[in-house]
């Protein structure tokens, strides 16, 4: 039994830790509190949801999806948060929780606050190894992840792209003086974070075969966030390990203490996590700056 | 004996004077109710910009402790029989207290982690009063919550009520604003603007970041207790982390830090879905662009640092510095 929990905390931790790396991106580089991330990359997953219900082939349902959560991002970073860049922490976070509300209120008036099936047209058959269930949709979910987070982590360390990333995360002013195009890099980090979201964001209605107007916010910014902080601020190792600990722990909380219960367990953990390791598992290696 | 009246108290005596001879003058009773909520949501923004406007302490649980004042008051009194008055103050010393505890636990928390435990703190609240069936009956709510009463004399009419509740926002922005005058409200701003350059003025961080929540958290609690006795009934479904960010988004409208534009932005967010029905509808919508389009132009509100209301203040104070000619050159 606690191995098949074992195994469901792995497979929504995956999940999670798609939607973090793109969260994480954000945060990391501008320190910025995106709370608008999981509201546009559920417009980006109701676009696919609509696109896939004309009957398209799904996996082109899926890019059109990326490529929204894309575009949406861009603009928005251009509009709402590039004016606000150097005001403090609290203005440019009030200015993205207006964005989520936008967002979530194009959802509420194109598709309504009800559950969708969005299964991708799935059939997943399940293999048994001793006892434990293994459904091929987890075992996918978990390798189409992999694949992902090695790209991005790819991206990251070896291109020049993913350098001048790096750059502008520990200081704008430097970065630009070197020749980093500022503006450019990053509003393609909201837009990859973006199509990450999405892509994660498809992945986790599959595995539940649905679609409703909450996976933005409860179940996307806010598992992210906590995935992020649990590993450490801008650190792409701690994203993916700490949203794989958050899903191990939601797995196992639901299985043994009470499924009622889990938010608010899940919550208090996190928020004794915070009290003793404020810095997260692992800290980004730059000092405060004063 | 000279007693000099500055123009913004000129202003606010006329304001007050003006509430307390509206009922006599208007007489439905839907539109006095939208007063009385506004009244009572005035004091949770107020006590928002204390703690965000003032203390720069970001903080999206509010609802959690409205919702723990106003489930204190409404088991005291339904299931134990306390009088109103007890039951009231009851509720706001223990929101106070749990805000202190919270407080103490955050202390040391910078920007985020302070946001996130109180989001955090705001969704264990939720599913708190949602599942202890025996306490807080879950999806049922408590009803029949008696109304406020002081010896015997119920406000239990919507007029009635409207003077309880004028008082009681007058007395809280009051203390509010003494506080914020004072010592006190002096170290929250240091605090605020920059709290290593504070550490180093002798301000003790820790200590001024505990008492500004713990006050905090008493008038919302307060506040909170009030309102299940106004509607004599407790919803735990009014108490969301929705709920929280609209309330705060009541004192970003007026301005982070004015006091009088915390009763513009409630008033502003408390009458416009009444205006028109299908507004519900696009509420959010509005409250996005809203949020964003102020970030973007006025981001410390309508009525605080170089808004909109001290932009007229001040072409009006250059108007009249011209006119009484040699006045001080700045």
């Amino acid at each position: 039994m606690f191995l098949q929990h074992l195994v469901n905390g792995l497979s929504i931790g995956s999940v999670y830790a798609l939607i973090a790396i793109g969260y994480n991106m954000v945060y990391g580089i501008l320190e910025l509190l995106n709370f608008a991330h999981g509201d546009v990359y559920a417009v980006g997953c109701f676009v696919s949801f609509a696109l896939f219900a004309t009957g398209i082939n799904p996996i082109l349902a899926i890019l059109a999806g990326a490529v929204s959560g894309y575009i949406i991002n861009i603009i928005v970073e251009k509009y709402a948060y590039r004016p606000v860049r150097f005001s403090g922490r609290v203005t440019p976070t009030i200015s993205a929780v207006g964005i989520a509300y936008i967002m979530r209120n194009v959802i509420l008036k194109i598709w309504g606050p009800e559950t969708y099936s969005f299964g991708l047209g799935f059939r997943g058959t399940q293999i048994e190894i001793g006892g434990l269930v293994i459904g091929t949709l987890q075992i996918y979910i978990f390798v189409i992840a992999v694949i992902l987070m090695i790209s991005i982590t790819f991206l990251m360390k070896k291109t020049k792209v993913g350098q001048g990333i790096i750059a502008i995360s520990q200081s704008i002013p430097t970065a630009a003086l070197l020749g980093v195009p500022v503006n450019r890099t990053i509003s393609l980090v909201y837009g990859l974070g973006g199509a990450l979201g999405v892509l994660g964001g498809i992945l986790f209605c599959t595995y539940y075969d649905s679609i409703f107007v909450g996976i933005g916010f409860a179940l996307g910014t806010m598992k992210a966030w906590m995935s992020c902080i649990v590993g450490g601020v801008g650190s792409m190792k701690g994203a993916i390990i700490g949203a794989m600990i958050l899903g191990l722990s939601e797995s196992l909380v639901a299985g043994y203490l009470s499924t009622t219960y889990k938010d608010a367990v899940i919550w208090l953990i996190l928020i004794v996590f915070i009290l003793i390791k404020p810095q997260g598992l692992f800290p980004a290696q730059i000092a405060e700056k004063i | 004996m000279n007693i000099d009246i500055k123009k913004g108290n000129k202003i606010s005596i006329l304001v007050v004077i003006f509430a307390i001879f509206l009922p006599l003058v208007v007489k439905n009773e839907y539109f006095i109710r939208v007063i009385n909520v506004f009244f009572l949501y005035s004091v949770v923004a107020l006590s928002i910009n204390l703690i965000v406007g003032i203390c720069g302490l970001l903080d999206m649980g509010r609802a959690a402790f409205m919702g723990l004042g106003a489930y204190c008051s409404a088991i005291l009194s339904v299931k134990l029989g306390v009088p109103f008055v007890l039951s009231f103050i009851i509720a706001g010393i223990f929101t106070g207290l749990v805000g202190a505890i919270l407080g103490f636990l955050c202390r040391k928390s910078t920007f985020d982690y302070l946001t996130l435990v109180t989001i955090g703190f705001n969704v264990i609240c939720q599913v708190v009063f949602l599942n202890w069936i025996s306490l807080t009956n879950g999806t049922m709510g408590i009803r029949k919550i008696p109304s406020p009463n002081f010896g015997g004399f119920y406000f239990d009419t919507n007029i009635s009520f409207y003077y309880f509740a004028l008082a009681f926002l007058l007395l809280c922005y009051v203390i509010i604003k003494r506080i914020c005058k004072s010592k006190l409200g002096r170290a929250f701003e240091a605090i605020r603007d920059d709290p290593i350059a504070a550490e180093y003025a002798g301000i003790n961080v820790e200590f001024y970041k505990i008492i500004n929540f713990s006050i905090g958290s008493l008038f919302t609690g307060l506040t909170g207790a009030l309102f299940v006795h106004y509607t004599q009934y407790a919803s735990p479904y009014n108490y969301t982390l929705d709920e929280s960010i609209y309330q705060l988004q009541m004192a970003i409208l007026g301005g982070l830090g004015s006091l009088p534009g915390s009763l513009l932005g409630t008033f502003i967010l408390v009458a416009l879905p009444e205006i028109s029905r299908s507004f519900y509808e696009y509420r959010l919508l509005f409250v996005g662009i809203l949020m964003v389009v102020m970030m973007l132009y006025y981001p410390n509100g309508l009525l605080g640092k170089s808004g909109v209301g001290e932009k007229i203040f001040s072409l009006r104070e250059k108007f009249e510095g011209h006119q009484k000619a040699g006045g001080k050159c700045e």
